[in-house]
């Protein structure tokens, strides 16, 4: 361990210099040498992942089985009281597999983004004494998150299996593009409200309402047939437009079409008074799914390199703001 | 002490601070609704404070060099602008070489993970790889002399076991500059000779210190140089018994 004190001073004369700024000149390489930076420390984000997994259920006996009875129980709350009680089952083929792909993927953008709001805060004691790159906090948040959503998917695919309900066909590839999606948009939105949060402690109670109006704008415990079928009886077309230009209800709908397959076929549901079936038929999915896809995901890339830029920006002042 | 330091043949500079200023500033209010309904006249609610002013100055290679003031004369502040915790307002730090910083023992601790668990996160944390620590493991717990307590909560830790397990630490990431701040009066007698036995292991490896302490003695035995701040500016940059005396002065008024 130890150097001739003789070597070691050659070895530094020949080091370049590093300087410390905040604001590196240009429009991608300051994004780029962040991006090697973190790259750099990606034993430490690992550790960082595995601490918050390991914190989070310390000293109970269940353990990580917690994860799983939160989403659990919403899907028996929504199952009983929307799908039963308000009869939104009876629209709906597999009513609790609809529910639990929702829940599912946006479990993993409320956790994000929650988790890494609060994430620069939280972690106050090293950020004011190590230097360290601090993305890599909201990045630790996103990471445990997406632990998280693994488990839950396994059970996911597994309820499909059991159920003989598991979709074999091209759809499934619209899975890791939802995934894809979300996770862009959660770091994203995720790196801009952990910066903003120091300053501003007020964004972690705006996060949980937001998140609250977001998840009910959303198509998690009702169909997108449902939306089109109130914009076609209230007559006003922009409705559909207007619900689309939420880039996570995109996502949703992608997740459910590579899931759920009994939203890409007709389904008969009973019979009616008179004997005959009742016929749901397969969901209207947007015809233009794929490009919208396309383009939410290249605003979402702008949006992170916006994100970026913008922690870039705050992050000079964090260790005497916190 | 000085007598056993090798001489380094023109050594390079690893420290440049190039007039670096610093300037908090001071608000009094922080919700929304406050920053809404003084919104406009925000300017009344702040304050000016320069923790640092125009500060130039270079460390070389193989330096122990002592940070002196009084309390908030921005030593701390300097110390942290020079490990990049802080960016200065104006002015910047060049430095190079791995630098690990002292600044407060176990600060990433996490209570509810084991010694065993906080080593390898802490170790990562001042830059170590995994396979480093591995490596260093066996030395890092006898140093720290709690092999039985390792695979425990550090919360169950007395706190002369915590800052022990964190020094520990610190001193095995092998930095080519340290900074320490005011940490070293830690642990029991034995341990704090062990810990100036290690400091001047540093200084015969050639690697510098940079050093913040009210400890005139400390600061007399380890030092080849000190800096003298009051108010944020140098009063004194130069060797070390007259910087003492420069520090005494620079209580007076």
């Amino acid at each position: 361990m130890s150097l001739d004190a003789q070597q070691r001073a050659d070895r530094l004369a020949a080091l370049p210099w590093e300087r410390s700024t905040t604001a590196r000149k240009g429009v991608f390489a300051p994004f780029v040498a962040s991006v090697r930076e973190l790259v750099s420390h990606r034993q430490l984000l690992g550790l960082l992942v595995r601490r918050e997994l390991k914190v989070r259920y310390k000293d109970s006996a269940l353990g990580f089985l917690w994860s799983l009875v939160r989403p659990i129980t919403l899907l028996v709350i929504y199952y009983v009281a929307i799908g039963q009680f308000l009869g939104a089952a009876r629209g709906i083929p597999d009513f609790g597999l609809f529910v639990f792909a929702g829940l599912t993927i946006w479990g993993l953008y409320s956790d994000i983004i929650t988790n890494s709001t609060t994430s620069i805060v939280n972690n106050a004691g090293l950020i004011k004494k190590v230097y360290l790159p601090r993305e890599i906090f909201p990045l630790a948040a996103t990471g445990s998150a997406l632990i998280n959503f693994s488990i839950q998917f396994g059970v996911l695919v597994v309820a499909t299996l059991a159920l003989q309900q598991f979709p074999v066909s091209w759809n499934l590839l619209y899975l890791p593009v939802a995934v894809l999606i979300v996770l862009v948009y959660g770091v994203a939105i995720g790196l801009l409200l952990s910066a903003l949060n120091v300053y501003l402690r007020d964004i972690q109670y705006l996060v949980e309402v937001g998140l609250l109006v977001f998840f009910w704008a959303s198509p998690i415990v009702y169909s997108w047939s449902f939306v089109v079928e109130s914009a076609r009886r209230s007559e006003l077309p922009w409705l559909e437009f207007v619900y689309l230009l939420n880039p996570i209800s995109n996502a949703l709908l992608a997740f459910q079409k590579g899931i759920w397959k009994g939203g890409s076929e007709d389904r008969v549901m009973g019979v009616d008074a008179s004997g005959a079936d009742i016929v749901v038929a397969a969901q209207p999915w947007p015809a233009d799914l794929d490009l919208r896809l396309l383009v939410v995901g290249v605003v979402g890339l702008v949006l992170l390199w916006i994100g970026q830029r913008v922690f870039a920006r705050l992050q000079g002042n964090f260790a005497q703001e916190i | 002490m000085t007598a056993t330091r090798p001489a380094i043949q023109d050594p390079p500079a690893v420290i440049r601070v190039n007039d670096v200023s610093k300037r908090f500033v001071i608000r009094k209010e922080k919700s929304l609704k406050e920053r809404i309904v003084n919104f406009g006249r925000s300017n009344l609610h702040k304050e000016d404070f320069w923790a640092l002013r125009d500060v130039n100055f270079e460390i070389p290679a193989g330096t122990t060099i002592g940070l002196l003031g009084a309390n908030g004369s921005g030593k701390s502040t300097l110390l942290k602008a020079l490990g990049g915790i802080i960016q200065p307002t104006s002015g910047y730090v060049e430095r190079r070489g791995r630098l690990a910083a002292l600044l407060e023992l176990g600060a990433g601790f996490h209570p509810d993970l084991t010694g065993r668990e906080n080593v390898f996160l802490n170790a990562a944390i001042l830059g170590l790889s995994r396979q480093q620590t591995e490596q260093y493991f066996d030395s890092i717990v006898d140093f720290a002399e709690i092999p039985e307590f390792i695979d425990t909560q550090v919360k169950f830790y007395s706190s002369g076991m915590y800052v022990r397990l964190a020094f520990a630490i610190a001193v095995h990431v092998d930095p080519d500059i340290l900074l320490v701040d005011e940490v070293l009066a830690v642990g029991d007698e034995p341990f704090q000779k062990k810990c100036m036995d290690k400091i001047a292991e540093f200084q015969r490896d050639g690697r510098t210190i940079v050093f913040v302490s009210h400890a005139a003695k400390q600061v007399e035995r380890l030092c080849d140089r000190v800096v003298v701040l009051k108010h944020g500016e140098v009063v004194y940059d130069g060797a070390t018994d007259d910087g003492i005396k420069a520090l005494r002065a620079s209580f007076g008024s």
